[in-house]
């Protein structure tokens, strides 16, 4: 009866020197995830934003030049690539949706990677309707250009049903996606 | 009070069982913290990214990338690779010669240039410095940007050796607003509003 009592209370401590433990470590560890995963949506947002704007002030810019000179050939199909590229960039979350989609509509869901897909098609096609070469990002990064060219003019004005009927990917970008790698999470990584 | 390791009622053991009450408590205390810490960061990760992300990351890269886009256009206006521009200004090579320099000038800047410092990062690293001696960890991501970001300015240095006026001088926040409104001004030139943006 003794023994069995010792044995119980053994476990018990044990919980509680590991609890205590466990409760410091986990306040010190969320000051270190809050550090890292900082630095690391500075990075992806600066990237991200860094390219999108970029297709923002081009396709302003263009705008701007063509309201100056509105009877110019072509001007008028211009206009429409910028306005399309405009309203495709101005839907691109400026937060990441993972924090907002809690208490946004969960019907609206964003599918940013065919989101972005779309922008880069829109912008390299305004280039060749103006005439210059697009950014090197652009062409590097989108593979298979013809065939997103197509999917573009295909949907034409329908662009808000193509956003919005991306339910099967996932609509934010996780940290873990965002990386690639899930494995920077343990023990060895830390320094506490 | 009654202890269950007590039952060596003679106290000549007293040391070791306090020796072995001390190491249990220890193995269970650095168990618990080891993996409370893995717990924590994972818990926190994901906040920190999108405050990272919606309060720095993207309103820093979408004004620097807005300019490059515009003096992008200006350099297409002016060097004539698109045949837009109406009326030519008759300084044209002198505002080419700006618009080139006010782009090669502005694809110089890197994010590390003008972010503003994670302070609460930077007393958290002091902390450990000065408990443990030990830097902080960062993201391999991060850190591998870090490791590129140096090879290139070693580069570059070594390439401008001639010229070593500019040499180890990186860009800062106030040279994106001195380059914005250098790029004003040819965009005014070109007859384009400058508050379009």
């Amino acid at each position: 009866m003794a023994g069995e009592f010792d044995l119980e209370s053994l476990v018990h401590v044990e919980q509680t020197f590991y609890d205590t433990g466990f409760k410091d470590g986990f306040a010190h560890g969320r000051i270190h995830g809050l550090i890292e995963g900082r630095a690391l949506g500075r990075e992806k947002g600066f990237e991200m934003w860094e390219e999108l704007g970029f297709y923002e002030g081009f396709a302003k810019t263009w705008r701007s030049m063509l309201l100056g000179s509105p009877q110019r050939q072509g001007s008028e199909r211009i206009a429409q690539h910028i306005n399309h590229l405009l309203e495709l960039i101005s839907k691109f979350p400026r937060t990441n949706p993972s924090s907002t989609s809690v208490t946004g509509d969960a019907g609206e869901e964003l599918d940013i990677s065919k989101l972005q897909r779309q922008i880069r098609s829109r912008y390299k096609v305004l280039c060749s309707c103006i005439g210059v070469r697009p950014r090197l990002q652009a062409i590097s990064e989108g593979a298979g250009t013809n065939e997103e060219v197509d999917e573009i003019d295909q949907s034409g004005m329908d662009i808000d049903a193509n956003i919005t009927a991306g339910g099967s990917s996932i609509p934010v970008w996780k940290i873990d996606k965002a990386t690639g790698r899930r494995s920077a999470v343990t023990n060895q990584d830390l320094n506490y | 009070m009654y202890s269950p390791w007590d039952d060596d009622h003679s106290g000549q053991n007293t040391q070791h069982q306090e020796a072995e009450w001390t190491k249990l408590s220890n193995d269970f205390t650095n168990a618990g913290y080891r993996e409370g810490i893995t717990a924590g960061k994972e818990s926190a990760l994901q906040e920190g990214f999108d405050t990272g992300y919606a309060d720095v990351g993207a309103p820093i890269g979408r004004e620097l990338g807005i300019l490059r886009g515009m003096a992008t256009v200006t350099l297409n206006l002016l060097d004539g690779q698109s045949k837009m521009l109406q009326n030519v200004p008759e300084d044209k090579d002198k505002l080419l010669a700006e618009a080139r320099d006010i782009s090669t000038q502005l694809s110089r800047i890197r994010f590390s240039d003008i972010m503003p410092p994670d302070l609460e990062a930077e007393a958290h690293a002091r902390e450990h410095l000065q408990i443990q001696g030990e830097e902080l960890d960062v993201h391999h991501d991060v850190q591998n940007k870090k490791d590129i970001e140096t090879l290139e300015d070693r580069l570059e240095n070594l390439n401008r050796e001639e010229d070593s006026q500019f040499q180890g001088l990186r860009p800062t926040a106030e040279s994106t607003k001195e380059l914005r409104e250098r790029l004003y001004t040819v965009i005014k030139r070109l007859g384009l509003g400058a508050t379009f943006v």
